[in-house]
């Protein structure tokens, strides 16, 4: 179903959702940068900005508590936490990148186990994606296959429209479901054309070329000229809307405390250090060549698909000028 | 605040003396590898590059974007560098003082590096658009109050001009000042709120030169000794530790600050401390290598008044 709606409205609809308690997150300022938050009113939205972190944390939080324990004498009580709990959320703003993202991940927490945690967030969420009027050059969607208008992943799909508001784009029944509940804030489309899009400017990758290069190249001393400056912070990871790497630990004492699931990154030293005190990646190289492999190989054999969406992010934060479309251009040349 | 432009007009002399020398002490054998900085794809960015071959002097760069503290690539913790034989490394001032610093604790002998001083016009605080203009809005915070722009005791420094440079503000000690003014209990506010936003990524930690214990002992598992969840218990352990264990030590590079994606003011605390321990200690990092550092020696006139 496509529709339109006018820049006062669409501010009014966020209103009218925050004022019937509705939860929705999206682009908003958080100190010094722009985070996907809870929004307070339609006011906070921020459209021009991509988020410091990815979307990812909506449905994968950076620290969440997965049960308790508590211990007196020898009883040990536990409690679970019930994913039921989650609230329903909707999620506005939401950059092609990020919403293509959502959709890699639901492969990944369904497949062997069903990340009950992850896939209550997910289905308790509405997706309405923005499309992008400008970028920078470490944009790279468009050399993944994707587009600063791709609706993957989205439910809504909104594009600015000269003059100000947007045409709206169902992508999916939850979609359908939102723009049935808000008709009346809704117009037809009335043939106003749509602001120019953002224009990366990598031109495509041939995955598959990547990938068959990685498929023999597993040794290879490229590696080594790559990702010797790399200094193993799990920045890169951390900001991916794709990296979906986490660790579980208990915290507490003795007498009670908390099983919690967070963020991991395969670029620190710790990821594959064994019991045995083994550490298969001991050098950084074979850090980096894992961030790679899994994003253009591992996931790809799998999953039929790669593991990044061209945001960006990790060749910003980058804090050694380390650019994965940089990386791919290199060996998309060996390939 | 209106931002005046500094005066980068030297960048090139300096590139192209730093090629140059490369050239010849990877050519006559004084070095067996140069660490410096090379252009990376997006437009204005730079990485570090590691050069053994003469060929590779090239692709050596000077700009305001050349913000790395190389000295990091000289600690233990990262191994991948070659490390037979004497390196060149270029340095500015600050990450002099690092290295410095590093001989201090026994980690590096000084006739094992070849130093390539910068004379540096400062840097840009922030990467995140490397293509930037260096203005006074734009330049680092550590620039700002430099007193020491031409790296002394190197082997090489390009011989340039270095321009008049534009008034800049005393951002760490305006902001110290207004710390210091806050009641304790805002002031713990305050820090709570910044270290509120950290996701652990480590990034601060990876980047420092003085960060180079083989296990941290925040990745300590077992015994676990601080609580690794990014939350606020976790996290404020692991801003104390890094604070104290910096302490003395850092050099006030502000790698740290910069590479945090959450833009949390790490310097601010760095400098806070440094101030504290020049005031008790009267120590402070400097070019001099000393080999014991203020709290890990005991002298009987310690100022002792914290104890009571
Ligand atoms: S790998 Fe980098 S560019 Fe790709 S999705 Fe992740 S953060 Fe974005
Ligand atoms: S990568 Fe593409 S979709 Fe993402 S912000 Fe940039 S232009 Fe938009
Ligand atoms: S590639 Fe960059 S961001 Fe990623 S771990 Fe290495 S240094 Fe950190
Ligand atoms: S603590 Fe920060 S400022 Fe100090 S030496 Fe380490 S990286 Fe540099
Ligand atoms: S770089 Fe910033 S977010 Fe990452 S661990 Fe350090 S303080 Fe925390």
């Amino acid at each position: 179903m496509q529709k339109q709606i006018t820049e006062a409205n669409f501010r009014l609809l966020l209103d009218s959702l925050l004022f019937k308690g509705q939860r929705v997150v999206g682009p908003r300022r958080s100190g010094g940068t722009v985070l996907y938050e809870p929004l307070a009113s339609a006011s906070d939205l921020v459209t021009d900005e991509l988020p410091r972190r990815s979307v990812k944390e909506a449905f994968f939080p950076v620290c969440e508590d997965l049960l308790e324990y508590r211990k007196e004498g020898q009883q040990v009580a536990l409690s679970d936490v019930t994913a039921e709990r989650f609230p329903e959320t909707v999620l506005i703003g939401v950059r092609p990148c990020d919403a293509a993202a959502v959709p890699v991940l639901d492969a990944v927490f369904s497949w062997d186990y069903k990340d009950q945690f992850f896939l209550e967030r997910r289905a308790r969420t509405t997706i309405i994606g923005l499309a992008c009027t400008s970028s920078d050059d470490a944009c790279f969607c468009s050399a993944v296959g994707l587009s600063p208008a791709d609706p993957k992943g989205a439910d809504l799909m909104l594009t600015p429209l000269v003059g100000g508001g947007f045409l709206v784009e169902s992508q999916s029944e939850k979609g359908e479901a939102f723009l049935e509940t808000w008709r009346d804030r809704f117009a037809e489309p009335d043939g106003t054309q749509t602001q120019a899009l953002a224009t990366p400017a990598t031109q495509p990758f041939d995955l598959k070329r990547i990938k068959a290069w990685l498929d023999d190249h597993f040794e290879d001393a490229a590696w080594d000229s790559i990702a010797t400056r790399c200094v193993g912070c799990g920045a890169c990871a951390f900001v991916c809307p794709a990296c979906h790497c986490f660790d579980i630990v208990d915290e507490g004492s003795e007498k009670g405390g908390k099983r919690r699931k967070f963020w991991d990154a395969c670029g620190f030293w710790k990821f594959t250090h064994h019991a045995s005190g083994h550490n298969p990646r001991d050098l950084q190289p074979k850090r980096y060549r894992n961030r790679i492999m899994h994003k253009f190989k591992y996931y790809d054999d799998k999953f039929g698909q790669t593991l990044c969406t061209g945001c960006g992010r990790c060749i910003r934060v980058c804090p050694v000028g380390i650019d994965i479309a940089g990386v791919l251009e290199e060996i998309q040349e060996k390939g | 605040m209106q931002s005046d432009t500094v005066d980068t007009s030297c960048h090139a002399a300096i590139a192209e003396a730093v090629r140059t020398e490369a050239r010849r002490i990877l050519s006559d054998g004084t070095v067996t590898a140069v660490i410096g900085y090379a252009a990376s794809r997006r437009k204005g960015s730079t990485q570090p590059i590691v050069i053994t071959s003469v060929d590779d002097a090239d692709k050596l760069i000077f700009s305001a974007a050349c913000v790395n503290n190389l000295a990091v690539y000289l600690t233990k913790a990262k191994k991948d560098v070659p490390r037979s034989g004497r390196i060149g490394v270029v340095v500015k001032s600050c990450d002099l003082k690092a290295l410095v610093g590093l001989m201090g604790e026994a980690q590096l002998k000084r006739e094992d590096l070849y130093l390539i001083g910068i004379p540096c016009t400062g840097v840009l605080g922030s990467v995140l658009q490397p293509a930037a203009l260096l203005t006074t809005a734009s330049i680092a915070s550590k620039c700002c109050e430099c007193t020491d722009r031409l790296p002394p005791g190197c082997d090489f420094v390009p011989s340039v001009q270095l321009p008049q440079q534009p008034r800049l503000e005393q951002r760490y000690t305006d902001e110290i000042a207004r710390l210091e003014a806050m009641s304790p209990a805002e002031r713990w506010e305050y820090w709570k709120e910044q270290f509120s936003k950290c996701i652990k990524c480590y990034a601060c930690r990876q980047v420092c030169p003085f960060c180079f214990c083989e296990q941290c002992l925040c990745d300590r598992n077992r015994p676990q000794m601080v609580e690794q969840t990014p939350r606020p218990a976790g996290n404020t352990a692991w801003h104390l530790v890094r604070a104290m264990h910096l302490a003395g030590r850092c050099a006030g590079c502000a790698e740290c600050e910069r590479v945090c994606p959450m833009d949390i003011p790490l310097n601010l605390l760095n400098r806070k401390m440094a101030r504290e321990l020049k005031e008790l200690f009267n120590s402070e990092a400097g070019f001099e290598v000393r080999d014991k550092g203020p709290l890990n020696s005991y002298q009987d006139d310690d100022d002792q008044s914290f104890i009571r």
